[in-house]
């Protein structure tokens, strides 16, 4: 009895969540009046495979998702690498001024990315980087909350496996690949798709501080096809379905590790 | 008056020598009676900064590259790099390119970022309603320097579309891509019910006969679907010779308040809520393009929307998915007063005064070769938007368009039509947003069944806090 009506309100909950990702794809497939037709179709008789063809080449998304790939890829290289180096020396070394080096760290947190905006874009165009990879890329290539992350993570090794490897003359960084970092495989995997996801989603930034197609990625140019005229608005159906689907792939694969690796740590700190 | 000395303080320090050399050049051009007729008082040519003609012949290299922003899509788009690609081809000296900022606000948006640290636009399309905004920024060089100093025959251009962005005699943008609201009907609905499709209604009290006439004969659900816009307030406003904004709708002076809860605007929201609790009409989200599926779909007889859907409109009919369906199109309804004319939509082109003079001059001589008869042309054929030169309308490439759907008309005799006063020439508020906004919660409300007195007071009230605020930061 219990485990029907739970698996009624998930039922219900799943439909209600899954209904508008539904309602996208049918419409990418639908002709123009079909998807404002009152009732509204259920059903593409009709599909317009051609509406993600069309968003592809005539909508640019082909070399916007490459832009998109290359940035998002490289910040979530950056950034995991930077992490782990901070997050390691703020859980296993000593030195002066860790505490409150640690909270500026977490400070980073609290400022919203509009508040530095301006001064970013200024500060971007002054070194030269104004529409180009390094403009997109660079400001992202640490973050306050991977460090955060994975500090809480590797401290959870325990302390016999420190003095284990010390005894067997591991240094810093053989202890650093070696233990730590496979131990905290999970937060590292679920601070991966973190930053690809934030990276992916960007829109405001890569807005102000591109102008040429060659560098702009997937968000502007679905906002573009927004813009479509009635004729064509299953192309945009269809380009959002194009942008939305790495993310979607991602967070199908990464589920498991992504929700482990988020509360790893959350008992211990 | 205070923000042309401005003006002229600001640019005679940055460019004393350039200042000097071109006040005889426009003398001549006023002279020559350019700009004279403005209507509002004409501003001094000392009060304006300098046009730099002739700095691209002085430029240390050659061609000088400009970047344009714009928001065009699609078909729009196309247009427009053909037209980009035939300026390019056409002459040595200036190479365009062009930069999609993706929408009229993101534009805005990346435009004001812009302003903090360099890398602005040499020429940025902008939506109609910022222009009080685009003033404020104290960064752009009127084109009315450029107009007197070029002898460009501005005047060519349709009157009330230059009013529209000329402030205290000063034009600050070059008009572009304008359109304007318009009635569509379903004329196969109109003879059903018994109605001459050829005489649409043309004030707001026949509008109301005819929807209620189509639903009680059973030929539409609804008489008439309209979006929930601001248009309606500000564009019947203007067409009864009335003022949305205090103080000549802020063209004599900075508005301080709104003005739109007047006898006029009450009659008005009386007239939707009317309508609304009637049931004859049917009420459509803002964006997108519902209402005119319904009447494509036989759901509504007439709906009122922008002249530059009709392109779409018109190419989806002839799909033939339509039955039953022929559109007319007609000029907006209104009040039945008369004294005013349709707003002026869309969008212009300003050339920012921080860059180098030879880029604005380049700025200049792209702008005004889009805006001459036979690429304004182009541009209204590929678009749908209003042919504003009134050469172009003389050339094949309109007088074909014309006689093949007369519907494409319509919208230029409108605005040829309607009396050129402060009122017709638009409201302008540094924070149109705002205002806006508090007139949309307002019908929403009345759309609800709320009181449309009180609605619209309250909305008044809430404009007026949008327009105090903006002041207290900006204006002066």
């Amino acid at each position: 009895m219990r485990t029907t009506l739970r698996y009624t309100v998930l039922v219900v909950m799943a439909v209600i969540v899954l209904f508008p990702i539904v309602v996208t794809i049918i419409n990418s497939l639908l002709k123009p009046d079909q998807i404002a037709a009152r009732p509204p179709r259920l059903f593409p008789d009709d599909p317009q495979w051609h509406s993600y063809s069309t968003a592809m080449d005539a909508g640019k998304l082909r070399l916007y998702l490459r832009n998109s790939f290359v940035v998002a890829g490289l910040i979530t290289v950056a950034q995991v690498m930077t992490a782990v180096f901070a997050a390691y020396a703020f859980a296993f070394l000593r030195f002066p001024l860790k505490r409150t080096l640690f909270v500026v760290f977490l400070a980073t947190l609290m400022v919203s990315g509009e508040v530095t905006l301006i001064i970013n874009r200024q500060t971007v165009v002054a070194l030269g980087w104004f529409n180009s990879y390094a403009a997109l890329i660079v400001p992202f290539m640490a973050s306050g909350f991977g460090a955060f992350l994975l500090r809480q993570a590797f401290l959870t090794v325990p302390q016999d496996l420190r003095d284990a490897a010390a005894l067997d003359g591991y240094g810093h960084w053989r202890f650093m690949f070696r233990v730590v970092v496979p131990l905290a495989r999970p937060a590292i995997g679920a601070l991966s798709v973190f930053s690809f996801l934030l990276a992916w989603n960007q829109y405001l930034w890569p807005l102000i501080v591109t102008e040429s197609d060659s560098v702009r990625t997937v968000q502007i140019g679905l906002r573009q096809l927004r813009a479509t005229s009635i004729d064509q608005i299953n192309v945009t159906f269809a380009g959002t379905v194009i942008a939305a689907l790495p993310i979607f792939v991602l967070l199908v694969l990464f589920q498991k590790q992504l929700v482990r690796g988020l509360t790893a740590g959350a008992v211990k700190g | 008056m205070p923000r042309l000395v401005r003006h002229r303080r600001r640019l005679s320090l940055s460019r004393p020598i350039a200042g000097l050399a071109l006040a005889g050049l426009v003398l001549a051009a006023c002279g020559g009676g350019g700009g004279g007729s403005k209507g509002s008082p004409t501003a001094k040519p000392s009060d304006l900064p300098a046009c730099p003609l002739g700095a691209i012949a002085k430029a240390a290299s050659k061609p000088v590259t400009i970047t344009m922003w714009h928001s065009m899509s699609m078909a729009n788009e196309a247009t427009l790099k053909a037209l980009t690609d035939r300026f390019n081809a056409s002459q040595p000296d200036v190479r365009v390119q062009l930069v999609n900022e993706t929408s009229y606000d993101d534009t805005l948006t990346n435009y004001k970022a812009a302003l903090g640290g360099g890398t602005l636009p040499d020429l940025v399309q902008i939506q109609d309603v910022d222009q009080q905004l685009m003033i404020d920024s104290k960064s752009i060089l009127p084109v009315e320097s450029c107009i007197r100093a070029d002898k460009y025959p501005v005047d060519d251009l349709i009157p009330r579309v230059n009013a529209y962005y000329t402030v205290r005699g000063v034009q600050y943008a070059l008009p572009f891509s304008v359109s304007n609201p318009v009635l569509y009907y379903n004329r196969v609905a109109f003879q059903k019910a018994g109605l001459d499709p050829d005489k649409p209604p043309t004030t707001l009290d026949e509008v109301r006969t005819a929807a209620q006439k189509m639903q009680a004969s059973g030929v539409t659900k609804y008489g008439i679907a309209l979006k929930i816009e601001t248009w309606h307030l500000e564009e019947w406003l203007a067409m009864a010779g009335q003022p949305f904004v205090n103080n000549g709708n802020g063209r004599d002076k900075r508005a301080t308040k709104t003005a739109f809860d007047s006898a006029q605007g009450q009659a008005i929201f009386q007239w939707l809520a009317q309508m609304s609790k009637d049931g004859v009409l049917q009420t459509m989200p803002a964006s997108g393009y519902d209402n005119m599926f319904a009447v494509a779909n036989g759901v509504a007889g007439m709906t009122v929307d922008t002249s530059a859907v009709l392109g779409t409109a018109v190419q989806l009919l002839a799909s033939g998915q339509y039955k039953d369906v022929s559109l007319g199109t007609a000029k907006l309804p209104g009040p039945g007063t008369g004294g005013g004319g349709t707003v002026v939509a869309g969008s212009a082109l300003y050339i920012p005064d921080k860059n180098a003079p030879e880029k604005q001059e380049a700025a200049w001589r792209f702008a005004r070769f889009l805006t001459e008869p036979q690429q304004m042309a182009d541009w209204a054929a590929g678009t749908g938007y209003i042919p504003i030169n009134e050469k172009s309308v003389q050339l094949p490439t309109i007088t074909d368009l014309w006689a093949k759907t007369p519907g494409f008309r319509v919208a230029y005799d409108q605005l040829l039509a309607g009396q050129e006063n402060t009122a017709s020439a638009g409201a302008l508020i540094g924070d149109f947003e705002g205002v806006r906004r508090a007139i949309v919660s307002a019908e929403e409300s009345v759309f609800q069944g709320a009181d449309p007195a009180k609605a619209l007071s309250d909305a008044a009230a809430q404009g007026d806090r949008a327009i105090a605020d903006y002041e207290a930061r900006v204006g002066g």
